[in-house]
């Protein structure tokens, strides 16, 4: 009696915890998982940051993390080269994509739409596990013979193609195709659920324009990642192809050592055409959730009415389509026809268009509010920030005439961190701090999110703006040491610089991590509406159940951004600063975002 | 009081019949932007690399003429189960199955009749044009086997009499994916004549 009893625990435990169908449960293996190699990516950062800024010199911690790859504790010219290849994969797709929208998505379309949960519950869980499975494949190509993949996270043929080519070539290179193979089918299956669950399975009343700014988000990027990340496969399968069948999609007219190549009548330009039509939106999947979670939150903490509702919608939208006509950006100096440059330079720059109405947005929403400074509220503000400090430089990487003469350098390198890299990070971490309560059931320590937030943005911007002058002073990025030319000479302590707030930076993450861990554990109990927000999830009652909602699902009467509303006598309607959807319009009252 | 749980065998049914056609066609969106990426991969390559002629093989007609059958077959065959004629509807969908059968086979034969006019994969004697032929072709071939495997479950379904007026999901997904792959096969033939 009793074994049948443990058998029963044991199997409760593994549909519980390991595979669940349950939104809930997925979003936070997704959010953990993600983090972890956030984590390892940002290790990774600072080891190649100490040979940028001390070029050469022994460090027991690159001896201590890398071990064969770095002798006598100094990097390895060619670990290097795998190491910011790792790092940039693992931060775009593992963490910023699959643990971004992985998380958010999982959490809140179902609890804000007012859904019992996904469209599939099981291509949901499968959609995690894709994910898992690539992360381990491609934590194991860290340790294959020649190393993990170096040709950069853009993989651009015939580094990646030829596994003669550099040592990552081999092996690594091989493990990485087939990671990102099972990483795409990943971002498929989730895609597929966020967008027919947030179509079909709204509650009563919640109609598309009651829809928090989350979940429109949310939307947009799920049908970004449908269009785009097939051809990303596509492009992965012909490498595939020209790698290991000996076809020549991508090669040309090949010597190495002296030996010709049997490849004939490919073009490696080919493979950045299919590569960035992908890689820019990618940038947008990165970045829209980061924004809706701002969005919400900006509001929330605001106690205002999100600012130009519709404008924001729009712009997600007009952001989302710009974003697959603009990625010949990329492409100014592959000898691209000047006037095809002209063209993308047209588009490209018309994304600032939108991008200001949402900036403008969130300011217009802070302007006069009754600001409560919570950790999610001061890494909103902080995206906010990073957002436009990023997006003006994008203005000039976006002109071909401009972008010409600092492409490949550290100017680039500067701008895409700032604006997508800090941007998305942030963005996420305003969203842990603001739904861990509903995640956890537990609050998490405001004092060590403050000192996390001011540590986290001093540093940040420490490491990345001065990189736009190394950038504008010529300096290449992805090279190995800058030292051994004269010309860059004076920029080694601007290099040393960052790499102190790189250091700093890095340590200030614990201090998120010892405050995720202990707040899950020992945190204070959650209220069920902690922050008085107005969105469904709240409605919803702290204990997780499957299903979300003990009883019928509420109804949905009002937009979600009801907060301070006065009647004609100037007195707040309903007796407090916020009122949330499932509260019937008054009889003289209208609904919002119309 | 009953209240609507997970568990609930009836509101997992409705969610199911809600949700399953509108996952299909945006799945088949994605399949839509996967060719859609290799097939102007194709026109890009035209443009910079060498380009071959290459003789259409015949068998590719055929294939063609198969595919387009199976379609129609299988637009019957969901009708009759529809109107409740089960042995008609039973009958015609087993066409469907053999029909994209015999479109495997013709692939096959196409393919064995381009190595012979010397058209390779891969080699020192392979070029992108012909490559694209093998690479286009046989992806869709590979999306095709996921139709068939269905093609397969709604034929033993059908066989044990699952489907009825009320009960017809199964098939209707099947067709969907179905007819898709007809309407990409008549794209890619189309292209390939187009590139040859």
């Amino acid at each position: 009696m009793s074994a049948t009893h443990h058998h029963h625990e044991e199997q409760d435990f593994l549909f519980k915890y390991i595979f669940s169908q349950d939104h809930k449960m997925i979003s936070k293996q997704f959010l953990i998982t993600g983090f972890l190699m956030g984590f390892i990516g940002m290790v990774m950062s600072t080891l190649f940051r100490l040979q940028l800024g001390f070029p050469g010199e022994s460090f027991w911690a690159i001896d201590f993390f890398l071990g064969s790859w770095a002798e006598n504790g100094v990097m390895a010219p060619d670990k290097y080269l795998a190491l910011v290849t790792m790092h940039g994969t693992i931060m775009v797709f593992f963490l910023l994509t699959a643990g971004l929208s992985g998380t958010f998505s999982n959490l809140l379309i179902p609890l804000q739409i007012g859904a019992r949960d996904m469209a599939s519950g099981f291509l949901n869980m499968l959609s995690y596990w894709f994910f898992f499975v690539s992360t381990i494949i491609m934590l194991i190509s860290l340790g294959v013979e020649g190393g993990a993949a170096s040709a950069g996270w853009t993989i651009y043929p015939p580094l990646s193609a030829l596994p003669q080519a550099i040592p990552g070539s081999g092996l690594g290179m091989t493990l990485w195709l087939i990671s990102m193979a099972i990483f795409i089918a990943s971002s498929l299956l989730g895609s597929l659920n966020y967008i027919v669950t947030i179509l079909n399975l709204r509650t009563k009343g919640m109609t598309m324009t009651r829809l928090p700014l989350t979940i429109w988000a949310f939307l947009v990027t799920a049908i970004l990642g449908v269009l785009s990340f097939p051809v990303l496969l596509s492009a992965a399968l012909l490498l595939i192809f020209d790698r290991s069948f000996g076809t020549s999609f991508y090669l040309s007219d090949i010597y190495i050592g002296g030996q010709v190549l049997e490849h004939s009548g490919g073009s490696p330009i080919l493979f950045e055409h299919l590569f960035w039509f992908l890689g820019h939106p990618e940038v947008y999947i990165v970045l829209l959730p980061a924004l809706g979670i701002t969005s919400e939150i900006v509001s929330t903490m605001s106690r205002k009415p999100i600012f130009g509702y519709r404008a924001m919608v729009t712009s997600i939208l007009a952001i989302a389509f710009l974003s697959v006509i603009v990625w010949g950006h990329h492409m100014f100096v592959t000898g691209m026809n000047p006037f095809l440059g002209a063209v993308f330079t047209f588009t490209t720059l018309l994304i600032a268009i939108p991008s200001a109405v949402k900036v403008f947005n969130y300011i217009t929403t802070l302007w006069k509010g009754n600001i409560i400074f919570s950790p999610a509220m001061l890494f909103s503000i902080g995206l906010v920030s990073t957002f436009i400090s990023g997006g003006v430089t994008g203005l000039i990487l976006g002109d071909s005439a401009l972008d010409i003469n600092i492409h490949d350098t550290y100017f680039v390198v500067g701008h895409f961190h700032i604006v997508m890299g800090l941007s998305a990070i942030f963005g996420m971490f305003a969203g842990v701090y603001h739904w861990f309560p509903k995640m956890f059931g537990r609050m998490m320590n405001n004092t060590i999110g403050f000192f996390h937030f001011w540590i986290t943005i001093v540093c940040a911007y420490g490491v990345f703006f001065p990189m736009h002058f190394l950038g504008l002073a010529g300096v290449p990025r992805r090279y190995y040491t800058n030292s051994e030319f004269p010309l860059f000479d004076n920029m080694l302590d601007i290099n040393e610089l960052i790499t102190w707030f790189a250091i700093v930076a890095a340590f200030a993450q614990l201090l998120f991590v010892f405050n995720f861990f202990y707040s899950a554990l020992r945190g204070p109990r959650a209220s069920q509406n902690p922050w008085r927000a107005n969105s469904l999830e709240w409605t919803a009652p702290v204990e997780h159940i499957h299903g979300n909602w003990p009883g019928e699902i509420p109804e949905v009467h009002r937009w979600a951004y009801d907060y301070s509303k006065v009647d004609e006598n100037g007195d707040y309607v309903n007796g407090e600063d916020f009122i949330s959807q499932v509260v019937p319009l008054g009889p003289n009252e209208k609904d919002g975002g119309h | 009081m009953t209240s609507i749980t997970l568990e609930n065998n009836d509101y997992k049914k409705e969610i199911k019949q809600k949700t399953a056609k509108p996952l299909l066609w945006i799945g088949l969106m994605s399949i839509v932007m996967f060719f859609a990426g290799l097939t102007s991969a194709v026109i890009v390559s035209k443009g910079t690399a060498v380009w071959e002629t290459i003789q259409i093989p015949s068998a590719f007609a055929i294939s063609t003429v198969f595919i387009l059958l199976s379609s129609l077959t299988f637009y019957i065959g969901e009708r009759s189960l529809k109107n409740n004629q089960l042995t008609k509807g039973k009958l015609f969908i087993l066409a469907t199955l053999l029909l994209g059968l015999l479109f495997t086979v013709t692939q096959y034969i196409a393919w064995t009749d381009l190595y012979k006019n010397g058209v390779v994969w891969a080699g020192s004697e392979s070029s992108a044009t012909g490559s694209y032929f093998y690479a286009l072709t046989a992806l869709h071939l590979l999306h095709l086997l996921g139709g068939l495997i269905s093609l397969l479950v709604v034929n033993i379904k059908s066989i044990k009499e699952k489907y009825n007026t009320e009960n017809l999901l199964g098939v209707q997904l099947s067709s969907t994916y179905w007819h898709f792959l007809t309407a990409l096969w008549v794209y890619l033939y189309l292209f390939l004549i187009f590139i040859a």
